[in-house]
């Protein structure tokens, strides 16, 4: 939480996204995230770089977990702190939305019965 | 096509997620002329690995880090990468 401490700021928004417990083929007991790395740090600083530019951002952080992770694990934090609610709260938005169409990373659910990749976003 | 052809040269092909389970690799060769464009790399590729023909719709193809256009002219310096639909969150 350091990494958003800012004195002039009066809010922070923080976004967690989980791993759900189901999924569109059935129970999920986990989720393998796999990621093309080098491009992936690339798009995330491009969205983070593009959040700056629109609102009034004191501070950024987004975090992106890949490998094997289990139900109620978080896959990614995002973490805005601005002078006003209403720029963290559009900031984190922008920023989830963004990195869930933009950036190279790809969730395979992982069930008793069986392992899918998800259906994603073709990047354009 | 003749690989010792100076005009010619093995390009790697970075492969992600269904994408490298259907090949079974993470990373392919492919053997291309100089002056190449992202849709000939595409169609050699294709011609190499005939299971991914039912994916053709369903990726594109990266050039350092960037997502391209099939007329885009790849050089041998190129990181290539073929990209399925994205899924993260």
């Amino acid at each position: 939480m350091s990494e958003l401490e800012d004195n002039s700021a009066g809010a922070v928004s923080i976004f967690m996204g989980n791993v759900r417990n189901h999924g569109k083929h059935g129970n999920v007991l986990e989720i393998y995230y796999e990621a093309y790395r080098e491009m992936a740090e690339v798009k995330m600083r491009e969205i983070e770089n593009e959040a700056q530019t629109k609102w009034n951002i004191k501070k950024l952080v987004t975090i992106h977990r890949i490998g094997s992770l289990k139900v109620g694990e978080t896959s990614i934090i995002i973490g805005v702190c601005s002078e006003h609610r209403n720029e963290a709260f559009e900031a984190c938005k922008y920023i989830i939305n963004n990195v869930k169409t933009r950036v190279p990373i790809w969730k395979k659910e992982i069930s008793v019965e069986s392992q899918k990749w998800s259906d994603g976003i073709l990047l354009g | 096509m003749r690989t010792d052809d100076p005009a010619n040269y093995n390009l790697k092909v970075r492969l992600f997620a269904i994408l490298r389970d259907v090949v079974g690799e993470g990373e392919i060769t492919i053997a291309v002329p100089s002056g190449v464009t992202v849709s000939y790399l595409e169609t050699e590729i294709l011609k190499k690995y005939p299971q991914l023909k039912s994916f053709s719709n369903k990726f594109v193809t990266s050039v350092n880090c960037k997502v391209t256009s099939g007329d885009t002219i790849i050089t041998s310096r190129d990181e290539i990468a073929l990209l399925p639909p994205v899924s993260g969150g």
